[in-house]
């Protein structure tokens, strides 16, 4: 049954050169109308499929074997540099216990540094992206025309490039070589983005949310805070994740502005332990860089429907 | 917040009121983008026309002002070293935003086929690079690509086709080896990223208009590029754009992994160094800050003028008019 019905369809489709115009376009719209189950492939579309697997197969060949050498060269025992096999042969958990001991690395002190900086910076902006952008959306004011037109104009400048600026500031007020000083450093940098992104969800939400909540007796702030603020998680999420991401990768500015050891953050640490020594420290490192990559895999995959739509949502809107 | 007015009638909106409560909301983001963003950008500005460098400490020293001396000296080393370094930058930047992009569109095209059921699960495993976080990616990619350590080498290096012995490859040490790694190693934490946005492109596409124009006789050629195409260009361009200016300016890509070297004896520029790459050099080891800065001013005015060209296309100030 299956072959004649493919067989059937490969003849149809070898045949249309020479076949009458009217029988052709029939048959091809019932097999489109029929809608193909596997079974129904034609002979084309099964080699297409096929083919189509076989290079996806090379492509995530591609994309495991790194992260499995990374995995295989945590789990191997001493400081051996050599892939043997699959399965290491000398299999040791030892580099892992060295990433979760402070006598041995100091990549808790990083990640725990990572943490506070990213968590907070994050906790931060997402308030006040989230005021910036609901005033944005629902307020009239003056200067609201210019007012956007000075966040869509901060989004174009690479703010990490003023590092030197921000080394004086920084020094200026204080904070040089602190957590705190991150911290606001980074605030200023996503918020006209982020800003402008939050304005864009607020403005899908139905404006009779808050006039009901204002007949009720609301305020303003109450309408904001009960009413639309609950309804934007998704977007909330997304800048969370959007600004934590940031801050975990962050290189340029953190080495710039952090010189103390016990300040530095993730990637920074990793970065001076694996230049060092490569040969005696490999190994931790590759434990260190799993143990540091899962939060964020997590949370990103967790959240990845919204953190697509999300970033599709403001690369349109610039 | 609280101290804004106290909320008006509804109905009754005095524009003044409303004002004020929008100021209340979007204050304290407005002082933390003057503070952190708008005032470092103007200080650099005023940096770039100092001479603070290793010799003439301003913090100690106090500024002094030097004119255009910083801009000056580009000028003047621009056909030696920095010629190099903006040529690289921008086929840096080309090549890496064609391949991403150009990947992220072919495996999409292969993963948008209602024909595989495990399609879902190869976008998945496909995505992972996306979801790892970049900076840590590409410290564990120096490891990998070691020259004389490196999981890569050691494995090549075992293998013996006859004469044929691949040996040490000098992934990041050879000038011409350190581009080529860049460029593959930005590519593979990158085409996720295009890969699912052109399978959101192409998911968008509705079916009906292939199956009308196959029933019409179009071949998949004809309506890949009769119609596929113009709707992912509308969909993606924006994008492309935008990438192509974030890869100008991907300090991570290149510094994590080469630190812009290898660097000739007597060069000031590595062959893998791009503006931003650059830049960050001059400041942290040579102490250049003014020339720093003057940099960082050429950079701003490169990508801002990128970014501009790509909101006005993208239409983004019409939505001001509202």
């Amino acid at each position: 049954m299956i072959e004649q019905q493919s067989g059937e369809q490969a003849a149809g489709a070898v045949a249309a050169p020479t076949a009458g115009q009217t029988g052709i376009l029939i048959a091809k719209a019932e097999a489109l109308s029929r809608g193909r189950t596997r079974s129904h492939l034609r002979p084309d579309e099964v080699a297409f499929l096929w083919v189509s697997r076989i290079i996806i197969w090379v492509f995530i060949l591609a994309v495991i074997v790194p992260i499995a050498l990374i995995v295989i060269a945590s789990l191997t025992a001493g400081n051996s540099l050599l892939v043997t096999s699959v399965i290491p042969s000398n299999l040791s958990f030892e580099h892992w216990r060295n990433v979760f001991d402070p006598k041995q690395t100091s990549m808790l002190i990083w990640l725990r540094n990572s943490a506070i900086v990213a968590g907070s910076t994050a906790v931060l902006s997402v308030l006040l992206v989230a005021t910036t952008g609901y005033a944005f959306s629902r307020f009239r004011f003056y200067g609201k025309k210019y007012g956007l037109m000075a966040l869509l104009l901060m989004q174009m400048f690479p703010a990490q490039m003023s590092f030197v600026a921000l080394y004086f500031f920084l020094l200026k007020i204080g904070l040089l070589n602190t957590l705190q000083g991150l911290v606001i450093v980074f605030l200023g940098g996503g918020i006209p983005f982020n800003a402008w992104l939050f304005k864009g969800y607020v403005d899908g939400l139905p404006r009779d949310l808050e006039e009901s909540a204002y007949v009720d007796g609301a305020t303003k702030w109450q309408a904001f805070w009960k009413v639309i603020l609950p309804l934007t998680r998704p977007m909330m999420a997304v800048i969370f994740i959007f600004v934590t991401i940031g801050i975990y990768n962050d290189y340029i500015l953190t080495n710039f502005l952090i010189s103390d050891p016990s300040k530095y953050t993730v990637a920074v640490g990793l970065r001076g332990f694996i230049n060092n020594q490569f040969g005696q420290n490999w190994n931790d490192f590759a434990a260190g860089a799993i143990v540091a990559a899962i939060p964020i895999a997590l949370l990103f995959l967790i959240f990845q429907r919204w953190l697509v739509s999300g970033l599709a949502a403001g690369a349109v809107k610039g | 917040m609280a101290t804004s007015a106290r909320a008006t009638t509804p109905r009754g909106r005095s524009r003044l009121g409303d004002s004020l409560y929008a100021y209340g909301f979007i204050g304290p983001a407005i002082l933390a983008m003057v503070v952190a963003s708008f005032i470092p950008i103007v200080f650099t500005i005023f940096v770039a026309f100092t001479n603070w460098d290793g010799y003439h400490n301003a913090l100690v020293q106090g500024f002094h002002f030097v004119g255009f001396a910083n801009f000056q000296e580009i000028a003047n080393s621009f056909q030696a070293s920095v010629l190099g370094v903006v040529i690289w930058t921008l086929v840096f930047a080309t090549l890496s935003t064609l391949i991403n992009f150009g990947l992220g569109l072919f495996l999409a095209f292969l993963l948008n086929n209602p024909n595989m059921p495990e399609r879902n699960l190869y976008r998945t495993i496909l995505i992972l690079p996306w979801a790892l976080p970049a900076a840590i990616t590409i410290l564990a990619w120096t490891g990998l690509l070691n020259t004389d350590y490196g999981p890569f080498n050691l494995m090549l290096s075992s293998i013996h086709l006859g004469p044929f012995n691949p040996g040490h490859v000098p992934w990041l040490t050879d000038p011409n080896w350190a581009r080529f790694s860049v460029i593959m190693v930005n590519a593979w934490f990158g085409f996720p990223f295009m890969m699912t946005a052109c399978l959101g492109a192409l998911q968008a596409i509705p079916t009906d208009l292939g199956e009308a124009a196959e029933v019409d006789g179009a071949g998949v050629m004809t309506r890949f590029r009769k119609i596929t195409l113009p709707l992912l260009r509308a969909a993606t361009l924006p994008l492309v754009i935008s990438t192509f200016a974030y890869n100008l300016n991907n300090f991570g890509a290149v510094y994590l992994l080469t630190a812009g070297g290898p660097t000739a004896s007597g060069s000031s520029s590595g062959a893998t160094d791009i503006l931003p790459t650059y830049t960050y050099n001059l400041a942290i080891v040579l102490n250049r800050y003014g020339l720093a800065c003057a940099y960082s001013i050429i950079i701003f005015i490169f990508i801002g003028s990128l970014s501009a060209a790509q909101m006005k296309y993208s239409r983004a100030f019409e939505d001001l008019e509202r």
